[in-house]
């Protein structure tokens, strides 16, 4: 029997009760008070969820720090804790204590508004991508739609704060990011679509399980990953693709007149989405937690899924890191031109591949006689 | 006058045109555009994994012989900058032993961070050596390069940083550790002007007040005396000692002390006779 992340907060909020009405946790008086256990235990799987997807990101951002560090032949964050690792947490205490202001002709509103829900758009997305077998904040049918739905909003609130900051160097950036979701959005979703045809289900974990069952997607979709990859690059707005964030040519993009607490609400808002970013391209093509038939003994520790899920997602932003040390920022005509002319016909041709395995009979390929 | 009576330039023929070529194209497509620079990077990642370039200051330093011997051992390629820094300008050492408190390096400051103190040197003697503070010095060397005797050097020596701005006052004795520590060292002294090499002494203006000859540093004044002329009649005489300076010019360091003492300005710089 696997635990579950539900297990655990159902374990810690019953002896919570159980010490409130002095009973023993296995032995709580019915009624109301197992209602209260129920409810207090998914309150402690948000904040389970929560603080442990705030501390990934804050190592992600330590990895980020390193690993760009040696790209760049330095060594990156040393000082704080054990190789740097507390720096961002000495970085965000610093920006937690200044003042937090406003230009003085924004719209108040949009201005607090944006890096708010920049934020928690993407931690939501945290609450229903499964980590492990059982490890998911809630768990959804259509997960995947709703995960790509959901990391779509970011461009709308982007171009809510670029606007009312009131400054041009913002609304150009919120202007880019407009423009940008035109490019890759569509070849994202067409490069999603290859995955649902394999599995027939929107939901992560069963794709995972069919992943572990029948050969990780990257191999016969290795269009669709780098498709997805690439489009999730721009998605992130990381380089190649940050057009938005652009601080050779706008000062700090859509973000410049954000100091202080909001700046690292932006920041952290980032960082969470290239976290998410990680999270799909591992479950959808690189078997999420599962280690593949020889090795599989080897995730089988408790917790080991967890493990495997963390290693595989470092490694896949490792490689955006190094995209980010190698290459240039693209202009918005080249990033139409990547978005329209190239992918877009690999993800349709994706789709035929994937199209053309389900037809020849997968997982079990038969060959048809042509 | 004398520019418009000056012939006008010749006329400058016009500069050959600058034949523009076009750079050589690099590679282009996904290879040129994608593969190259991300295998460039990922070499730089893979060298510098071990130990990148940069150097952990305060925990390394690139004059420590014990760091640059362990990196070459460890990379199999030394580091950094040549063995001696003679020419650095660092911290200042001061041979207080040679020092002959001529006050040449507090004059020859630009940023007013030199003063002379009173260093004991024992038995009940004390003379005055340079106090500098860092806190102003701008590390121009001036002071150096005035020094006569050559016991203000500068030094190799970089690290200067304190807690506390008084910290960085650097006494005379603090600088004499500095000098017994034999740091690599550059004495430079320029030769002064050739028509300001000489004291000389307008002698009607001379009252023979022996100032110069009390406060010279290396003694090399002393006081003649001259003989007293018969006044004519009807003339006075000036109020006068009947004596006048004379310059050893062996042992005459040209710190200009008794320049700026003279209350009569009668001493000043010129060319030897």
């Amino acid at each position: 029997m696997t635990v579950t992340l539900y297990d655990v907060a159902y374990w810690l909020s019953s002896h919570l009760v159980a010490l409130a009405t002095g009973t023993s946790a296995s032995n709580l008086p019915g009624g109301p008070w197992t209602t209260a256990a129920v409810a207090l235990a998914w309150l402690v799987t948000g904040i389970i969820v929560f603080a442990a997807s705030l501390v990934n990101t804050l190592i992600l951002i330590w990895w980020e720090r390193k690993l760009l560090g040696r790209f760049m032949d330095r060594r990156g964050a040393m000082h704080v804790g054990f190789a740097g690792l507390l720096q961002n947490l000495a970085d965000g205490l610093k920006l937690f204590r200044k003042q937090v202001f406003s230009p003085r002709e924004a719209d108040q509103f949009g201005y607090y508004l944006a890096p708010t829900a920049y934020m928690v758009t993407s931690i939501i997305l945290l609450g229903f991508l499964p980590v492990s077998t059982g490890f998911v904040g809630g768990s959804v049918p259509l997960s995947l739609l709703l995960a790509l739905a959901i990391f779509s909003f970011a461009p709308l609130f982007i171009f809510v704060g670029s606007w009312s900051s009131n400054n041009k160097y913002s609304l150009i950036g919120g202007m880019r990011t407009a423009a940008q979701l035109v490019a890759y959005e569509i070849p994202l979703l067409l490069a999603v679509v290859s995955v649902v045809l394999l599995t027939g289900s929107f939901d992560l974990t069963t794709i995972v399980m069919d992943q572990a069952r029948y050969g990780w997607f990257w191999l016969p979709l290795i269009l669709g990953l780098v498709v997805f990859s690439v489009a999730m690059l721009a998605e992130m707005e990381r380089i190649p693709f940050d057009l938005p964030e652009a601080e050779a040519e706008l000062v700090e993009g859509w973000s410049t007149e954000y100091g202080g607490m909001l700046f690292a609400m932006t920041m952290l808002g980032d960082y969470v989405r290239g976290l998410v970013g990680s999270y799909l391209i591992v479950l959808l093509f690189l078997g999420g937690w599962t280690l593949p038939g020889p090795l599989a003994p080897l995730a089988a520790f408790p917790l080991g899924g967890i493990v495997w899920f963390q290693i595989k997602t470092y490694l896949v932003f490792g490689v955006f890191i190094w995209v980010r040390a190698a290459l240039p920022r693209v202009r918005t005509d080249q990033l139409l031109q990547v978005g329209w002319k190239r992918m877009l016909p690999l993800s349709l041709a994706n789709i035929v591949i994937a199209a053309a395995l389900v037809v020849w009979g997968w997982p079990h390929l038969t060959w048809p006689a042509l | 006058m004398a520019a418009t009576s000056a012939p006008p330039p010749p006329p400058t023929p016009p500069p050959a045109a600058v034949k523009k070529t076009a750079p050589a194209p690099g590679p282009q497509g996904l290879a040129g555009l994608v593969v190259i620079p991300m295998a460039t990077a990922a070499k730089q990642f893979v060298k510098s994994l071990w130990r990148p370039s940069t150097i952990v200051y305060p925990y390394e330093r690139l004059e420590d012989p014990e760091f640059r011997k362990r990196v070459a051992v460890q990379s199999g390629r030394p580091i950094g900058v040549g063995e001696v820094w003679d020419n650095y300008r660092g911290v200042h050492a001061l041979n207080i032993a040679t020092c002959i408190s001529c006050n040449l390096c507090a004059f020859s400051c630009p940023d007013v961070c030199i003063e002379m103190v009173n260093v004991d040197l024992g038995n009940g003697k004390s003379k005055k050596c340079p106090e500098i503070d860092y806190g102003k010095c701008s590390f121009c060397g001036f002071c150096s390069d005035a020094c006569p005797e050559g016991c203000l050097t500068m030094t190799s020596n970089y690290t200067i940083t304190t807690n506390h701005r008084s910290e960085m006052v650097y006494s005379p004795q603090r600088m004499y550790s500095i000098y017994q520590t034999k740091l690599p060292m550059n004495p430079i002294r320029q030769e002064r002007p050739v028509n300001e090499d000489a004291i000389l002494l307008d002698q009607d203006l001379c009252i023979g007040c022996n100032a110069c000859a009390r406060d010279c540093p290396t003694k090399c004044i002393t006081m003649i005396d001259i003989p007293k002329p018969q006044p004519k009649p009807g003339e006075k005489l000036p109020k006068r000692i009947w004596k006048e300076p004379m310059v050893n010019d062996a042992d005459c360091v040209r710190c200009g002390t008794c320049i700026s003492v003279c209350p009569k300005e009668c001493l000043y710089w010129g060319a030897h006779p």
